[in-house]
Parts: structure tokens; C-alpha cells; sequence
């Protein structure tokens, strides 16, 4: 949410412009282009005309990640790949989401045992907001887990919640 | 050609550094000239090379008139075993005219993991020797690019080699 | 491009008097060279490759391919896990066309096995997979060339066309992308009722929207323009960089693995004379730049639902698996073996030494190839050129990273 989360109290303006805001970002989450091996093609499916992810709001893929608000995970991270996604979510603007698109994005996938280069699980070096399984995963899924990363967003809020205990 | 004829060819024109065809295989007692797999074996026949002539070997298989092997389509190490002595380097070349394959061993020992380098020959086998190189731990001398191709820069150690110990973690990310 | 200084004249007597009576001024201008990392993140959806260009303006002074972004330590996988538990791995090399990355691993086992016999049945139902996912992966390669030119609609029919081969492989496998389907000993399960019949209906609507295919991108004036003369590879250059498939074969070259060292049913083929090789002739431009390749790879496609077409007239029912047993341990010895992948030659030298799990696998790929021309055909061409480029090369990062 960036610099109005958590900032007011609840009052019933703060529940109109949370819906308000809530309905516009989840409409319209444009993720980054960042197809890394399998799953991209996958990806390259859903954004194509059978499986389509524009009537979700989010098939523009954005090239640079100062323009997107979603990256997309899809395949296997590496040592040396790993470094590059931290610093391309670095470079992100606030709101911004992680989706682990696959298995290999989840937890290391086929390559956890004997993948010395392979990162086990991209929450390894950014946040995951949504983890999809899958090897790969059907176009299917990954509208799925798009529409729970919605459900997600519905739920945020500006307003500052006291902290929940268990 | 066959294998055997291309054996034959190079035997001919002696070509430097052959040392023999399909050894260290086990030889069938008995067996005559031509005959250089075992049967119920399967597998490649391979001309043996001694390594630190490999150039001037792959030179006259470039070059040489019913040989004519233009493309390099292979080149690469094996360890076979913790305890064997030796590496092996595994060559496959291609003629498109001629429409042969040929296979080429050399074993490197691996106390001292030195040879020349073929990038002079063909163009193809620089980045295959990058990727020897990193994942064996052999100098190609004369190399022009010596750097890492697949493996991030400071990695440490040689993977492909069967005492290879598993890193625990790699920038502070842990391996496991 | 900065002029030469010329030592202490004047800006007016420095000028240069044109034909048409104007006066041309040179100014003294001093430019450094830019670096521009072609990084592993960019939108030309060839993968995760990074490549440091520098450039003078424009025009492209030198690149240095850099790989490892998507290095997966396959061939370290090989040799830890037993023979059939690594067929999985070899879909994900090159995924656009598993199966022929499964075809090339069972194949070298196989010539490890000297005594296996492969069912007639198994044979023509790889070979009809294979061919068609050569199909699929051809279709990605055009589909997203189109996308880094700046044409977004071949690739939506590239990708309904996709769609329909993904969906029979669906029926037959289970998987829409990486199959395992292709197994040591022959494949892993019968077509279902009704699937080869849906083949060749896909065969006879795929000829018609391969015309639409043609006259929308290959032959499309604004695609000729960028591509044609641009990338040029001479014979020799190709040859001497290990070249192998479209990139060899655009540059005039004519060879193919399946008509010249055939393998499988592609001997018999030959009788039949079933397909031809398409081989670039340098129709728009010059012999070997990327309008060749990807002349080859479409008309390419073409020759396939022709094999398809082949198989599907001569198949019958039978075993579709040879009698390999459940805990597989191959006799020693290596073998080489290389088949024509859609990229290229795809060659798996596999060394066994008796046991479940194998001493060496080791993927020559050919996208690892046909990466490494890209250092010398760079520089000297302009920056959008090199998007064009590049994907003339068809590289997929699963293969040369492996």
C-alpha cells in the first residue's frame, strides 16, 4: 500500500476508499515480464488468447519492473539468477506482489536434491504473496493463484489494525 | 566410412597422437582386425588420443581429404570413477559431406589436468572447453576466454567431479 | 562518428563543399562507447540470457554472451539418480520440444541395450510426437520472432494452434508441456481411442492456417525489410562454430540428421521420399541472414505434418513398450547418440558402468552453439538488429544452461 497503510483509524470513510482502492488495484495488476524457464511458456499461454489473462485487468506485461506491479516467478531460480530478482523487486514501487509460479519457484521443484546452483524456492530472496504448484502449472492455476493474490489485496486496508494475538 | 575405415585412414597418414582405437575396453581374445566391440556390449567405438597432441590430431581430421570432419559437435569430460586415475575427454566430430561421425577419447590424468586447446581448430570448442574447464577443473592452454560460462563467477569448487562435496550455502543463502 | 581534428584550421575552412553548392561543417565530437547490459530480464522471451553489449551510437561495437542464469546442474542430476528416474529432467532442457528431448536420452540408452527391439507400433507414435512438437516448438520460435520485431499477431495464432497440439498431447500423456512420455523401450501407454484420427484432422486444418502463417509474417514486407541481410552467417562460419539444424541448414548447408545419418523411421522414410530438407537459398536478401532461418523453420513445419501424415497411414495396432525390466541396469559402455531437434543436433553421450544410475549423462545441447555465434555476429550490426538477431538464433536457455 506504501505511504497511506496502516496510517488511520477505522471510520466508514476509510472503508469507502478502501474498497475503492482495493477494486482499482486488484483489477488492474500488471505483472512483469519475468519468465525464467518452463513455466514462461505457461505464462506466454495464459496471456495468449485461449487462456486469457487481460479479462482479469492484468495482461499488460510490463517490461520494466518501475511500471509493474506484479512479478510473476515462473521458473527456476538460481544462485546467480537470484541476486538479479532481488534487485528487480528492489526496483519495484510499492504496491507490489510476488507470485511463485511453479514448483521449482516454491521449493527448489525437481532440482532439490543434487541442484547445487539452484535456489531452493525464490522466498529465499523476495517475499511470496502466492504460491502456485505445479510443474508447470496449467494456465488454469495460475489464473487461480491470480485470483487469490486478488483476494488478498481485497482484504488490505489503510486502515492501522491493532496487533492480532495467535 | 565406417569406424574402422576412418581407424585405418588415420593410421595411414599417422596422424599424431592416435594411441590405438577402443581401449581401455577389455579386448575379445581372438578377436581380428575390425572387430572392436565386444558383443552384447553396446556402445560407441572410439579412437584413443593422446591428449597433449590433440591439435595437431584434429587438425588432419579437419583437413585431410576422405576424413574431412568440418564440425565439432561435442566436446567434453567424464569422471568415471572417485578413485580412477585419469579423466576422460570425450570429442565427437561430424563430416556433413562425408556423413561420418567420429568418436575421440583422451585420458588426462588428474594429477595434472593440462592440455592444449582446440579453439584454433574449430570455433566450436571454445565455450565447450569454458564448461570443461569450470566443471573439471582443466587448463586449456591457450584458450582465448578462459572465464565461467554456467557457473556463477566465484564458485568454488569443480561439480561435475565425483568427489565433489555439496556447498552448505552461497552468499549468505543456504544450499539445503 | 567523431572527424578526425584537423589540427589549426578554421571551422569554415575545414568545410566540405557538396555537389549541390552547400557547405558541410564537421564538428570536433568526442563520443565514448556505451555499455548496455542486454540483460537476463528482458522482454524478447528467449529466456534468461544477459549479454554485455557495448555500443558506439547505434552500431553495435561488441557483445559477450554471458549464461548461466538458468544452469540447473542436469548433468550432476544424471549422475545421482537412476536411468528412467532422469527422464523428467530431459524434458526441461529444451521445453518447447520435451519430447524430442526424451526421443534423444532413450535413444542413447537404447544403443547402450544392444539386444532391445522396439515395437514397429512404438516407433511410428514417437515419431508422430516428435514431429508433432517439432511443430510446437517451430510455432513458439515464429510466434515470438514476430513479438520481438514488434508484431503481436502471429503470435496469438501461433499459440491457437499450440493450443490444439498441447491438448493432444494432453489425451495421450497427461501433460501439456513436459511429458515424460517418451521412454526407454518405447513410449509409456497406447493412444486413447480416437487419437490419431484427431491428428489428422489437426494435419488437415494446420496446412490451412500454415498459408495464413506464411502470408502474414514470412513473407510480410515490413518483416523482410528487418530481417533479410541482416545476420549474415557464411557457410564457413557456421560450419566452423558447430553450427547444427535451421542455423546450419539457413545458411545453405544441406543437412539433416533425419535424411542423412536417419535414425528410427526416417530410413524408410527415405524410400518413400516422404519429406524434403528445406535448406535457405537466399531468396530476399542474402544467403544465411535470418530471413533464411526463418524461412526454414516455417516451411519446416510443413515437412512435418508430412511425416505425421506418413505414420498415420501405415500405423498398427501392437505393443507400444519392449521388454525392458523394472529395475533397469544397463550393460557398460557409452554411447553418442544425435538427433535432429528443432533447434538443432541434440546429442546425449551416456556412459554407464554396469548399475541403476549412470556414470556420465552428458547434454550436448545446440541452443549452447548457436548462442556462442552471437559473439561474433554482433558487432557491427545496429542495436535493433541485434533484437532481430538473436531471435533467428531460436535460443532456448533451458538448453544451453542446461
Amino acid at each position: 500500500m506504501g505511504l497511506i497503510e496502516h496510517q488511520f483509524e477505522e471510520n466508514v470513510l476509510t472503508t469507502r476508499v478502501d474498497w475503492l482502492l482495493n477494486w482499482a488495484r486488484l483489477n488492474s495488476i500488471w505483472p512483469m515480464t519475468f519468465g525464467l524457464a518452463c513455466c514462461a511458456i505457461e505464462m506466454m499461454a495464459v496471456g495468449a488468447a485461449h487462456h486469457d489473462i487481460d479479462r482479469f485487468g492484468a495482461g499488460a506485461f510490463r517490461a520494466s519492473p518501475r511500471q509493474a506491479d506484479l512479478m510473476i516467478v515462473a521458473g527456476t531460480v538460481n544462485f546467480k539468477m537470484g541476486e538479479r530478482v532481488k534487485r528487480l523487486y528492489d526496483q519495484m514501487p510499492s504496491p507490489k506482489y510476488v507470485i511463485a509460479m511453479g514448483a521449482c519457484a516454491t521449493g527448489g521443484g525437481p532440482y532439490f536434491k543434487f541442484g547445487y546452483t539452484v535456489m531452493k524456492g525464490v522466498d529465499r530472496c523476495v517475499p511470496v504473496d502466492v504460491y502456485i504448484a505445479g510443474c508447470p502449472p496449467r494456465p488454469e492455476a495460475l489464473l487461480e493463484g491470480l485470483m487469490k493474490l486478488q483476494e488478498k489485496i481485497r482484504r488490505s486496508s489503510v486502515v492501522r489494525r491493532p496487533a492480532r494475538m495467535a | 566410412m565406417n569406424f574402422d575405415g576412418i581407424h585405418d585412414r588415420l593410421r595411414v597418414i599417422q596422424a599424431p597422437g592416435l594411441l590405438g582405437a577402443d581401449l581401455p575396453r577389455a579386448a575379445i581374445p581372438g578377436a581380428k582386425h575390425g572387430e572392436s566391440k565386444d558383443a552384447g556390449r553396446g556402445g560407441d567405438a572410439f579412437v584413443l588420443v593422446d591428449p597433449q597432441k590433440i591439435v595437431p590430431f584434429l587438425h588432419v581430421c579437419r583437413d585431410e581429404d576422405r576424413l574431412r570432419f568440418d564440425v565439432l559437435v561435442d566436446l567434453s569430460a567424464t569422471d568415471p570413477k572417485a578413485e580412477d586415475p585419469n579423466l576422460w575427454i570425450n570429442i565427437n566430430l561430424l563430416s556433413v559431406e562425408r556423413r561420418q561421425r567420429l568418436a575421440i577419447k583422451a585420458l588426462l590424468p588428474k594429477t595434472d589436468l593440462k592440455m592444449p586447446s582446440s579453439t584454433a581448430i574449430y570455433r566450436a570448442a571454445q565455450w565447450h572447453e569454458r564448461e570443461c574447464a569450470e566443471m573439471f577443473g582443466i587448463t586449456f592452454v591457450g584458450h582465448p576466454d578462459p572465464r565461467h560460462v554456467l557457473l556463477p563467477d566465484d564458485w568454488v569448487g569443480y561439480p561435475l567431479r565425483k568427489d565433489y562435496v555439496f556447498p552448505k550455502e552461497y552468499h549468505g543463502i543456504s544450499c539445503e | 562518428m567523431a572527424a578526425e581534428p584537423q589540427g589549426s584550421m578554421t571551422l569554415e575552412e575545414q568545410a566540405r563543399v557538396l555537389p549541390s553548392g552547400e557547405r558541410e561543417f564537421f564538428l570536433d565530437v568526442h563520443t565514448t562507447d556505451l555499455e548496455v547490459n542486454f540483460g537476463p530480464q528482458h522482454p524478447a522471451t528467449h529466456g534468461v540470457m544477459r549479454i554485455l553489449m557495448r555500443a558506439d551510437g547505434e552500431v553495435i561495437t561488441g557483445a559477450q554472451p554471458h549464461l548461466g542464469y538458468l544452469h540447473r546442474c542436469a548433468e550432476k542430476i544424471g549422475e545421482n539418480v537412476e536411468w528412467l528416474q532422469y527422464l523428467p529432467y530431459t524434458d526441461r532442457y529444451d521445453y518447447l520440444a520435451a519430447m524430442n528431448n526424451n526421443l534423444g536420452y532413450s535413444m542413447a540408452v537404447e544403443a547402450l541395450m544392444p539386444g532391445l527391439e522396439l515395437p514397429r507400433r512404438a516407433h511410428m507414435i514417437r515419431t508422430i510426437c516428435a514431429e508433432l512438437n517439432r511443430i510446437g516448438s517451430h510455432l513458439i520460435a515464429f510466434g515470438t520472432y514476430g513479438l520481438d520485431i514488434g508484431a503481436f499477431t502471429p503470435f496469438f495464432y501461433a499459440f491457437r494452434e499450440r493450443e490444439w497440439m498441447m491438448a493432444l498431447f494432453e489425451k495421450i500423456c497427461g501433460a501439456r508441456l513436459t511429458y515424460s512420455y517418451i521412454r526407454i523401450g518405447g513410449v509409456f501407454n497406447d493412444a486413447p481411442p480416437g487419437w490419431l484420427e484427431e491428428v489428422g484432422r489437426f494435419c488437415d486444418v494446420f496446412e490451412e492456417k500454415w498459408k495464413e502463417y506464411v502470408d502474414l509474417l514470412v513473407m510480410n514486407q515490413i518483416f523482410v525489410k528487418r530481417t533479410a541481410d541482416v545476420g549474415v552467417i557464411p557457410k564457413e562460419m557456421a560450419l566452423d562454430f558447430g553450427l547444427t539444424g535451421p542455423m546450419l541448414r539457413g545458411s545453405g548447408v544441406d543437412f539433416d540428421l533425419r535424411r542423412d545419418m536417419p535414425y528410427s523411421l526416417y530410413g524408410e522414410m527415405l524410400k518413400d521420399n516422404a519429406f524434403d530438407v528445406i535448406v535457405g537459398k537466399g531468396e530476399k536478401g542474402t544467403l544465411g541472414d535470418c530471413w533464411d532461418r526463418t524461412y526454414c523453420r516455417v516451411y519446416e513445419m510443413m515437412e512435418s505434418i508430412k511425416i505425421v501424415r506418413w505414420c498415420l497411414e501405415r500405423i498398427e495396432p501392437g505393443p507400444v513398450l519392449g521388454d525392458i525390466p523394472k529395475v533397469l541396469r544397463i550393460p557398460p559402455g557409452e554411447a553418442y547418440v544425435g538427433i535432429e531437434n528443432p533447434r538443432g543436433e541434440l546429442g546425449h553421450y551416456v556412459a554407464s558402468d554396469g548399475g541403476k544410475v549412470a556414470t556420465r549423462v552428458r547434454v550436448r545441447g545446440p541452443s549452447f552453439t548457436n548462442v556462442s555465434v552471437l559473439e561474433d555476429l554482433l558487432p557491427g550490426a545496429l542495436i535493433a538488429d541485434a533484437i532481430a538477431i538473436i531471435g533467428s538464433t531460436d535460443v532456448v536457455i533451458g538448453e544451453t544452461d542446461r
